[in-house]
């Protein structure tokens, strides 16, 4: 097949969509756009089987909507088959029903235990409080499914050690499942060797030294390390006809006022913003 | 617990059911994320000439409603497994307290929240679980202690029963004797409106019975109150999205320091 121009937003939700076998179930986090349209994607292609257990509305899905931010419910209540409350999707499903799921690091180390608590070792004056873990320390205890993604790889989230330790990698202390065994960046892909993080492929335009420039500890390199493979013309053309118009997705990564002006045109095509409106 | 009053008729104006909370409270407020809040009770609260002070916020997920109450000094502690607004980025009065350090933060994750409400459920003071072992959410919460299951011999952990003062639950519809239909977008507030002392129901609309797919039974109410688009600018599906130039406009005059200003124009954009 073709491949076509693509943004990296776009090869990141097809690199997620990869993962997903026709048959999973997958659980959807917190304000995870980019997550939600690989989803999507690999439901619309390779895994029409797909289940979503969802954060909003607490549903089983397995239909579709073009994503939306005013509007996201349309998708997750509205296409949702069965809806439950938050209490029984956590107490009685996730602790016993295998799913998968992408988790997005605050920090992360190279055995890719991650920290979504706060930066900053001083809990009382932190530099940053983050939202919060919801629900990490629960599901990487026992996941062996679980998969992360960093859309703007750094050194202050790829760092030696993490302040704190919310997200449980591959750790001595681990008495279930697995630690994460994939993660996508905007720059590549890694999977863990012997409990270390490692490059298995690179984005196009992202060399070896440039990754290892921007990770706060040293990478392992697969072997066979590539060029991560492009998404198709038809990937692409899904992606932004069909599956995410709005371009939800990219609010994932972009930053600063170039992610505030493309959050105000979202909620203007949504008709929540009046175009006219100050700031 | 509980909860009560012989009641036909539980409905009172909005203005009378926020003298409900009280300073020193643990206050839950309903609905999920930016997702069917009971924003017209913050807002009612908050028009108050002294509002309720030291409350502890207890929410499954805190955003707008939550973030407006520490804002205006309201709450001493919070206890939830997320404080933010989605796609509108950190919950600006929160992030700005919490990393000052003027906030007490109680973390959960979804595990705590969950098995916490069953313990209480269950009128028991904890309920076992997998979750946590391995990470520093103990150090971070070093109440909750850990269990030997007595038939495998492993280690769990035994997350404490929750409690709540008073529930603020955002029903599309009620009655006046407190029978509630939420959407199906549930939150936790079935399992709220059973654990609370007292719970209060804001509706979109309010009629005389409501006999059929209710998800609160009035017998759980202490009083009902009339609040259309009690839910702006958090969304009441299906009824109406969220209002995002309104959390636009109020994370921008966060960000400008211009919350007080903000907590002024509030009935004004409501």
């Amino acid at each position: 097949m073709e491949s076509a121009a693509y943004t990296i937003d776009e090869l990141i939700a097809v690199c997620i969509a990869r993962q997903v076998n026709d048959g999973d179930m997958l659980a959807q986090g917190m304000a995870t756009p980019l997550v939600a349209a690989g989803y999507i994607l690999a439901q619309r292609t390779h895994a029409p089987n797909a289940y979503f257990a969802s954060a909003v509305g607490q549903g089983v899905v397995q239909g579709w909507a073009a994503l939306g931010i005013a509007t996201a419910e349309d998708l997750w209540v509205g296409k949702a088959m069965t809806n439950t409350s938050f209490v029984s999707l956590v107490a009685d499903m996730l602790p016993i029903i295998p799913v998968k799921e992408f988790f997005r690091p605050g920090q992360i180390d190279p055995a890719g235990n991650f920290n979504n608590i706060a930066i900053g070792t001083d809990l009382v004056h932190p530099r940053l409080r983050l939202p919060g873990v919801a629900g990490i320390p629960d599901v990487s205890v026992h996941s062996d499914q679980m998969c992360l993604y960093v859309p703007r790889h750094s050194r202050a989230i790829f760092v030696p050690k993490v302040d704190w330790l919310s997200g449980l990698g591959h750790h001595p202390a681990r008495q279930h499942g697995s630690g994460p065994h994939y993660l996508i960046s905007d720059l590549g892909e890694f999977d863990w060797a012997n409990g270390r993080m490692r490059l298995t492929a690179y984005h196009c335009g992202a060399t070896i030294e440039r990754i290892q420039a921007k990770t706060g500890f040293e990478l392992e390199i697969a072997p066979d390390v590539h060029e991560t493979p492009p998404p198709t013309a038809e990937e692409v053309r899904l992606l932004r006809e069909e599956i995410d118009p709005l371009g939800v997705r990219r609010l994932e990564t972009l930053a600063g006022s170039a992610r505030r002006d493309h959050l105000r045109h979202i909620l203007i095509q949504e008709g929540v913003l009046d175009p006219g409106e100050m700031m | 617990m509980h909860k009560k009053r012989p009641a036909q008729n539980l409905l009172i104006p909005l203005s009378e059911a926020v003298k409900v909370v009280q300073t020193g409270h643990i206050l839950a407020l309903g609905g999920n994320m930016l997702y069917r809040r009971p924003v017209a009770f913050v807002r009612e609260l908050l028009r108050l000439p002294d509002p309720p002070k030291d409350l502890t916020l207890l929410c499954f997920t805190a955003g707008y409603e939550s973030d407006l109450l520490v804002g205006a000094g309201c709450v001493s502690r919070t206890r939830t497994c997320y404080f933010g607004l989605e796609a509108f980025g950190f919950a600006p009065m929160f992030t700005q307290a919490a990393t000052q350090g003027t906030l007490l933060i109680t973390d959960e994750s979804e595990a705590s929240l969950a098995f916490g409400i069953r313990a209480r459920l269950a009128g028991v003071g904890f309920m076992p679980s997998s979750a946590w072992i391995g990470t520093d959410m103990f150090k971070l919460r070093p109440d909750v202690k850990m269990i030997t299951d007595p038939y495998t011999g492993e280690e769990l952990t035994a997350f404490p029963a929750l409690s709540c003062d008073v529930a603020v639950i955002h029903a599309l519809i009620a009655d006046r004797r407190g029978n509630a239909r939420l959407n199906k977008n549930l939150g936790i507030d079935p399992e709220l409106a059973n654990i609370a002392s007292q719970v209060i129901i804001t509706a979109e609309e309010i009629v005389d019975s409501l006999s059929t797919d209710v998800h609160i039974p009035g017998a759980m109410v202490t009083a009902v109150a009339h609040a259309p688009r009690g839910a702006w600018p958090t969304s009441c599906y299906p009824h109406y999205p969220i209002g995002g130039g309104e959390l636009l406009r109020y994370v921008e005059m966060c960000a400008n320091g211009q919350f007080e200003t903000y907590r002024q124009t509030l009935d004004e954009h409501a």
